[in-house]
């Protein structure tokens, strides 16, 4: 059985095990829609679409919406799963098997990108209300999906990366609460150009900023191809990146 | 000859806060292929570590380990595919049913679907696990677990199967019944390399016994020949138990050993 195929059926099991703990797809949902709304509510004023050049004609809502889903991919609970493996011994069960090291970083991460691109399709419909649409169209919403994905993928490993060096519940969750100080020094309420100089500086620096605006700009505007290369990019190279040190981490796991 | 298990100078050393600690200093061991070989110890003497590294969970600080005529070390993943690994804690996903757990068992050893659905059927049968088969395993009892667990450890019909303390926390008929499974198992010719606490439960299954205590064997021989020896050396009317053999052994009292097992329940 070669290492895609191993990633497959262990991806297959990740996925039933979400099915089957639908309590932990609800903060994926509830919680990125909370923040979008009162977002919304906060700024929407501030920003009226048909005087704010930046939203393109579309609401505030459209503007929100990256940070939204970017949230939501963080979310992922495969690292919590991976800490429950390892407390309960079922790790160290595929680990005493001829299962490629790749194949059991990867099966996580590919049902965490499957999750994602259904989360991040709920959110873009449930975001429909709030006059917000995909002006890059399908092939454009096609591509928010798997950038997202791919944010999620990064994101997920990052967090396996704590789990399997702690082996722990609590420092795994605390992990996850990175996410938040990434989140907010990117260009979240407005475009990097009206962003203060320090804050214009650290957004910079942040990789969480060129995938928003990827994203950003398929819901905004046509392909803005190389905003788009910077998004992808970046996310191909973390996750490159990630998996490459899950893996290398598992392999020296005593 | 081919051992079944073969250890030479086997060391671990953690390097910790507090140091270097030498969990195992030096382990010979020699499995003959078909035999129930019993690895007793004290708590922290060295079994489970040992155990972890013959099944290549653990990697080794020096010496040289064979399972199944297969360097651990060098050649893991051919080790692991003679091998079946059964520890401590049932290693199991508790939000899958048993039939599932088994199925993808057998599919990381390399089974088709309809293989690993067949040899998922033959191992419910051969645990007695048919009628739980479609419930979730958190749903489960300890017995039915410990079962459950030991039938994973079989899914690709393993030369040589690890049991780390297989019946710790079972209540004694389900202990009896992992027993009589493991009889079973052992006169299809799968060699049994077992850690237990329990020097009934080695009296009654194993061929040969080691004894580790500080990360040194101290002991080798069968449960006779260790109780005879002691019998002869300390002039005895009549064969000590094995429960003496190993108090002999390990210089402990069976004070100091109540006191360790108060510890652990504290």
């Amino acid at each position: 059985m070669s290492t895609f195929q191993q990633a497959n059926v262990l991806g297959g099991r990740a996925l039933r095990e979400a099915l089957r703990t639908p309590e932990s797809l609800v903060p994926m949902l509830f919680i990125p829609m909370f923040f979008l709304v009162v977002n919304l509510g906060q700024a929407g004023k501030i920003f009226p679409s048909g005087s704010t050049s930046f939203l393109h004609g579309q609401s505030y809502a459209a503007f929100q919406l990256p940070a939204s889903l970017l949230l939501a991919a963080s979310f992922g609970s495969a690292a919590l799963y991976l800490v429950e493996d390892i407390e309960g011994g079922y790790f160290d069960k595929l680990r005493a098997s001829p299962v490629s090291r790749s194949a059991l970083v990867i099966g996580r991460l590919q049902a965490e990108a499957v999750k994602s691109l259904v989360i991040t399709a709920v959110l873009v419909v449930l975001a429909l209300p709030f006059g917000v649409s995909v002006a890059s169209g399908p092939l454009g919403f096609l591509l928010l999906l798997v950038l997202t994905s791919l944010w999620a993928v990064v994101y997920a490993g990052f967090m396996q990366l704590i789990a399997l060096k702690t082996r722990s519940a609590a420092a795994t969750n605390s992990g996850g609460l990175v996410f938040f100080p990434l989140l907010f020094l990117t260009p979240n309420f407005v475009p990097r150009g009206l962003l203060t100089r320090p804050m214009e500086i650290a957004a910079t620096f942040n990789p969480v900023t060129y995938v928003m605006e990827a994203l950003r700009s398929l819901i905004l505007q046509d392909f803005a191809w190389a905003t788009l290369a910077r998004g992808f990019g970046v996310a191909a190279v973390l996750g490159v990146l990630m998996i490459t040190l899950n893996v290398r981490l598992i392999r020296q796991y005593d | 000859m081919k051992f079944a298990v073969e250890a030479e100078s086997l060391v671990k050393q953690y390097r910790g806060r507090g140091g270097t600690v030498e969990a195992v200093r030096g382990v010979d061991l020699r499995v003959e292929a078909g035999e129930v070989f019993g690895f007793l110890g004290p708590n922290g003497a060295g079994k489970s570590t040992t155990i972890r590294m013959l099944t290549t969970l653990m990697s080794l600080t020096s010496g040289t380990a064979r399972v199944a005529g297969i360097d651990v070390a060098a050649e893991p993943d051919a080790a692991r595919r003679r091998i079946g690994v059964a520890l401590q804690e049932a290693g199991l996903d508790p939000r899958q049913t048993g039939r599932e757990l088994l199925v993808l068992q057998a599919r990381l050893f390399g089974s088709s679907k309809p293989q690993a659905a067949r040899r998922a059927q033959e191992l419910l049968e051969l645990v007695d696990l048919v009628e739980a088969a479609e419930r979730r395993i958190k749903g489960y009892s300890g017995g039915m677990k410990r079962r459950l667990d030991l039938a994973s450890a079989l899914v690709h019909e393993p030369e040589v199967l690890f049991l780390d303390e297989p019946t710790t926390g079972l209540d004694p008929a389900s202990r009896v019944t992992v027993w009589d499974e493991l009889r079973r198992i052992n006169e299809r010719g799968t060699t049994i390399f077992l850690t237990t606490q329990y020097l009934e439960e080695a009296d009654q299954l194993c061929d040969r016994l080691a004894i580790i205590d500080g990360g040194l064997i101290v002991r080798e021989g069968t449960p006779g020949q260790l109780k005879s020896e002691l019998r002869q050396r300390r002039g005895l009317d009549a064969d000590p138990t094995l429960d003496e053999v190993f108090l002999d052994a390990t210089g402990r009292t069976r004070e100091r050993l109540a006191g360790e097992v108060q510890e652990v329940s504290a």
